[in-house]
């Protein structure tokens, strides 16, 4: 269970303070139920992402992570350029304590990705599709209650959207996914519940088509 | 269970584990990264010694302050490397370590600390290296006071830490600065005594001179590779400590105060 509560959020430039992104999100996220995080461009729905990670820190408010949560797997983040795939692999294993089965890890990482060889190149010669490979891959090797996509799978081609999507039947049971993407059918293969990011606030359906429904309705206004 | 026992990690454990896989990280990327990094890792402070001792000995100068002029400059340079080095990899650490910031476990001030400890390795490595390899050229490089040139090379790292944290911070809340931090350690090479020496100058010159803690370490280490060499007057030894204390925690102090800014995009 995650617990979003009261959080507040805003960025600051160089001269101005802008607009507040979050404005008093608050949420309870069960842990056995995959949400879509929708919303507009701009809505908020990376900064939510990034906070529920624990990489960004709210301005008010706080989130309590009652279970095991990822990293947020964004657009090649946490991947660094001039390492290959594998060290990249060995360095997440080694942050998250897994110094003994290092091998095993790794193992599971590159059957996961199917990258094949590609795993021993560096990154940064990578196609945005095989960083999401890669990010799945080594987020999968970890057993997390909850797991953070930001819009990883729209760059991953079929085979690899399916490969996802079974291996998050197999956790069903005791995993789940909290995920941003643009494509209704991706959300809809995915996800039972949706958030709905609107004007700073999140409001939660418990069924991901009435939650896509009020998002058209907003858009159409 | 290992999963059950995984939850149980202890801050102090998940802070080990992440020093540990940043230091890795960062060796590999520092001695393996590139054509032969590792070689010009080496090349670059021996090729800076080499043609210093190659231009005093064209101007015909051979003993300072009783010291033979290759051995006082090869103990400047490695310490004043030490010093600069470990400034610069700390001061550079934000910008090269921002994508790790993905891992909630990983907080900025853990990419410094890596840093730190590894420039700190190689340098030592480094300075066996060069002086083994003046041992070979008939040099006796045996130190007389081992731990007086220890602790100075240790007060060197610790200053350069101190600098380059709040160097950091610096660089990273206004980026303009970057370019006047970097030309100022330029001419702190000159003053902090590493091509001239600093004792020759007129005492209130040298009053000046010496409030810089890394002229105090330079001289220190070649008193303490030589009790015959004439030092500056004003050595101290403490005064290292002292600032290498003060700047490392008023370099702290700013990354707790600034914790948020530094890492927001």
């Amino acid at each position: 269970m995650i617990i979003v509560n009261d959080v507040y959020k805003r960025y600051k430039t160089e001269r101005e303070e802008n607009d507040w992104v979050l404005q008093g999100v608050n949420l309870i996220i069960p842990s056995n139920v995959n949400v879509a995080l929708i919303g507009k461009n701009g809505a908020g729905k990376s900064t939510l992402m990034s906070i529920i990670g624990g990489v960004d820190q709210p301005n008010k408010g706080y989130v309590e992570r009652r279970c095991r949560v990822s990293w947020s797997m964004g657009f090649g983040g946490g991947l660094q350029g001039e390492l290959t795939g594998r060290q990249n692999a060995k360095f997440v294993c080694r942050v998250h304590g897994h110094e003994n089965d290092i091998q095993e890890r790794l193992a599971s990482i590159q059957e996961f990705s199917g990258i094949g060889e590609a795993f021993d190149r560096p990154v940064k010669s990578y196609s945005a599709g095989m960083k999401s490979r890669l990010q799945f891959g080594m987020s999968l090797a970890f057993d997390f209650d909850v797991y953070l996509s930001d819009e990883v799978t729209s760059t991953g081609d079929l085979s690899f959207r399916k490969k996802v999507a079974d291996a998050f039947k197999k956790l069903a049971d005791h995993s789940s996914l909290i995920m941003v993407s643009h494509d209704e059918a991706t959300l809809k293969d995915f996800c039972t519940a949706g958030i709905l990011m609107l004007d700073g606030k999140a409001h939660w359906f418990d069924k991901i088509d009435d939650a896509l429904n009020a998002y058209k309705k907003g858009m159409s206004k | 269970m290992p999963n059950n026992q995984h939850l149980a990690r202890s801050s102090l454990t998940i802070t080990l584990a992440v020093w540990k896989a940043l230091f890795l990280r960062e060796a590999l990327s520092r001695i393996f990264s590139g054509r032969a990094a590792w070689f010009w890792l080496l090349a670059e402070p021996v090729i800076g010694i080499v043609f210093l001792i190659i231009i005093f000995t064209v101007i015909r100068m051979r003993v300072v302050g009783g010291m033979d002029i290759a051995i006082w400059l090869t103990l400047g340079m490695l310490g004043f490397f030490m010093f600069q080095r470990t400034a610069m990899q700390v001061m550079n650490a934000i910008g090269a370590n921002r994508v790790l910031l993905a891992y909630r476990q990983v907080k900025l001030i853990d990419t410094l600390i890596a840093r730190a400890v590894l420039e700190g390795f190689l340098m030592i490595f480094i300075s066996y290296i060069l002086l083994a390899g003046l041992s070979l050229f008939g040099y006796s490089v045996m130190p007389d006071d081992p731990l007086l040139m220890g602790g100075a090379f240790f007060g060197l790292w610790c200053t350069g830490i101190g600098f380059g944290l709040i160097a950091s911070v610096v660089i990273t809340l206004i980026p303009g600065l970057k370019k006047v931090v970097k030309f100022t350690l330029g001419p702190m090479k000159i003053l902090s005594g590493v091509i001239f020496p600093i004792s020759s100058m007129p005492p209130q010159i040298r009053e000046w001179l010496m409030l810089n803690p890394v002229a105090h370490a330079l001289e220190a280490i070649r008193l303490g590779f030589s009790p015959y060499y004439h030092a500056v007057p004003e050595l101290s030894v403490i005064y290292i400590f002292i600032c290498a204390l003060v700047t490392v925690f008023f370099g702290l102090a700013l990354h707790r105060r600034f914790a948020l800014r530094l890492v927001a995009k």
